[in-house]
């Protein structure tokens, strides 16, 4: 077996010096990190509970997401806010994110805490996050429906809107009224 | 002299490499899916292919393929390659003689062995229908390639289906080529080929998917598929690892003993297999990165 080195080959190092210093950035917010942004200068109490099968059914039949929730991942604050942090499909890694839930059932915040894509970070620009505010359990939350997609990152934001759309029925079926 | 024979195997074998690029970040071998560079952005890509084992003797093609990818819009990409080979054969087909795809009627029965450019070639994909948001995804594939060794047309019909989270990729290619043979001086083939891919990818975990694909190969005499002269099948796994910086994908496939030639292909088949540009054995390795 024998191959000769070819002249398209002479354009891999050219590409290995050039890609990875242009490559995308990543964001990597620690838990605490997001709390503070979600919820400055409070304090925040991690809230047990558990998820029968027939809720977490329910969640997935609401959003189609197939990942199970970690129900150790809830956080309550003194004015009955709800701190709620889950996983999402990425194009290759796991996307982490918070949602911010005020006592009212209402979206006060999404806040994205890793992200570590080629593509896609505008989903954690605050002008598409923004759409979920004010949103409830009963809101469609459907991509390209109530929530616009961002091009170019689609499959983010389309994992993100599902992902908000299951934590809000969960929290109309296990948390409102704790 | 080149016999009417060799000329048809010739055009075969070249008709049969055409099965090879793919747009995007790339988790299948063979495979194009409807993963497109985002608007704006860019991506190296750089292939490379192995064949290997015929008949008898030996037969080893590489074939390398150097591409940026560019994303005009959200639907619609645009990629340019450079295509480069290295063939070493000796006594490769079933009547003892040295040929095959990028071997010339003149080697006879000597070991020959050749390392070139063969071409360039431009791509576009339009994608209709995102498999992320659609049921079905729906795409129009392009390709033209010219160079020393071919002129060639390409169209693929590109369809996806996501599941589980878009975890679970099924994917089909329907594959027609035209092409004008011209690595042999003494014989210009005209060739058509129609192929149907089709496989699936599963992501098992973070960052690592692993899969299966298909190939029915039709090959035929003529630009307008007038004479079928080969039917093949290739199947083989595939495993794909990808960061936000750069990714890999390895694929195999084997051609089972289930091929059939007509007409003047009949002199490149035995035992079942489809020898000219094919082999028992095809091993691809890709690498890309965004830039």
């Amino acid at each position: 077996m024998k191959w000769t080195p070819a002249l398209s080959l002479a354009l891999l190092p050219i590409a290995a010096i050039h890609g990875p210093a242009i490559a995308g950035p990543r964001i990597n917010l620690t838990v605490e990190q997001a709390q503070q942004r979600l919820f400055p200068g409070q304090a925040l109490t991690r809230h047990s509970f558990t998820l029968s099968d027939a809720q977490r059914a329910q969640m997935q039949s609401a959003s189609s997401v197939r990942e199970p929730f970690r129900t150790e991942r809830v956080w309550r604050s003194a004015k009955g806010d709800w701190f709620i942090l889950d996983d999402v499909v990425g194009k290759h890694e796991m996307i982490t994110y918070a949602l911010a839930i005020n006592a009212n059932g209402t979206i006060k915040a999404i806040e994205i805490v890793t992200y570590m894509e080629s593509y896609g970070y505008e989903v954690a620009e605050a002008s598409w996050r923004a759409q979920f505010t004010g949103k409830t359990a009963s809101a469609t939350l459907k991509l390209n429906q109530d929530i616009k997609n961002i091009s170019g990152a689609t499959l983010s934001c389309k994992h993100l809107t599902d992902g908000v759309k299951r934590l809000m029925v969960m929290h109309d079926l296990a948390l409102k009224g704790h | 002299m080149f016999s009417s024979a060799r000329h048809l195997i010739a055009c075969a074998l070249l008709l049969s490499c055409v099965a090879t690029a793919q747009a995007g970040e790339g988790s299948f071998g063979w495979i194009y899916t409807l993963d497109l560079q985002p608007k704006g952005t860019m991506e190296f890509e750089q292939r490379l292919q192995l064949n290997r084992s015929q008949a008898q003797g030996k037969y080893d093609l590489w074939q390398a393929r150097t591409e940026v990818e560019y994303g005009v819009s959200e639907n619609f990409q645009l990629s340019a390659y450079l295509n480069t080979s290295s063939v070493s054969a000796w006594r490769n087909y079933p009547d003892g003689s040295t040929a095959g795809w990028l071997v010339p009627s003149s080697a006879g029965t000597d070991r020959y062995n050749r390392s070139r450019v063969d071409g360039v070639s431009l791509e576009a994909i339009w994608r209709l229908t995102n498999p992320v948001t659609d049921p079905l995804g729906i795409g129009f594939y392009l390709e033209t390639t010219t160079g020393a060794v071919k002129d060639e047309l390409e169209g693929r019909l590109l369809l996806q289906s996501n599941f589980m989270d878009d975890k679970l990729v099924l994917a089909a290619n329907l594959h027609f080529a035209i092409e004008k043979v011209k690595f042999d001086k003494l014989e210009i083939g005209h060739e058509s080929m129609m192929d149907l891919l089709a496989g699936t990818s599963y992501r098992f975990a973070p960052n690592w998917t692993a899969g299966v694909e298909y190939r029915f190969h039709n090959d035929f005499e003529g630009y307008a598929f007038n004479t079928q002269t080969q039917r093949a099948h290739f199947i083989g796994p595939n495993i794909h690892y990808a960061t936000k910086d750069w990714w890999v994908t390895a694929a195999w496939r084997m051609q089972p003993a289930l091929g059939k030639c007509w007409s003047t292909g009949t002199v490149e088949c035995s035992g079942g297999y489809v020898w000219d540009s094919h082999s028992r054995h095809e091993v691809i390795f890709k690498f890309g990165m965004p830039l």
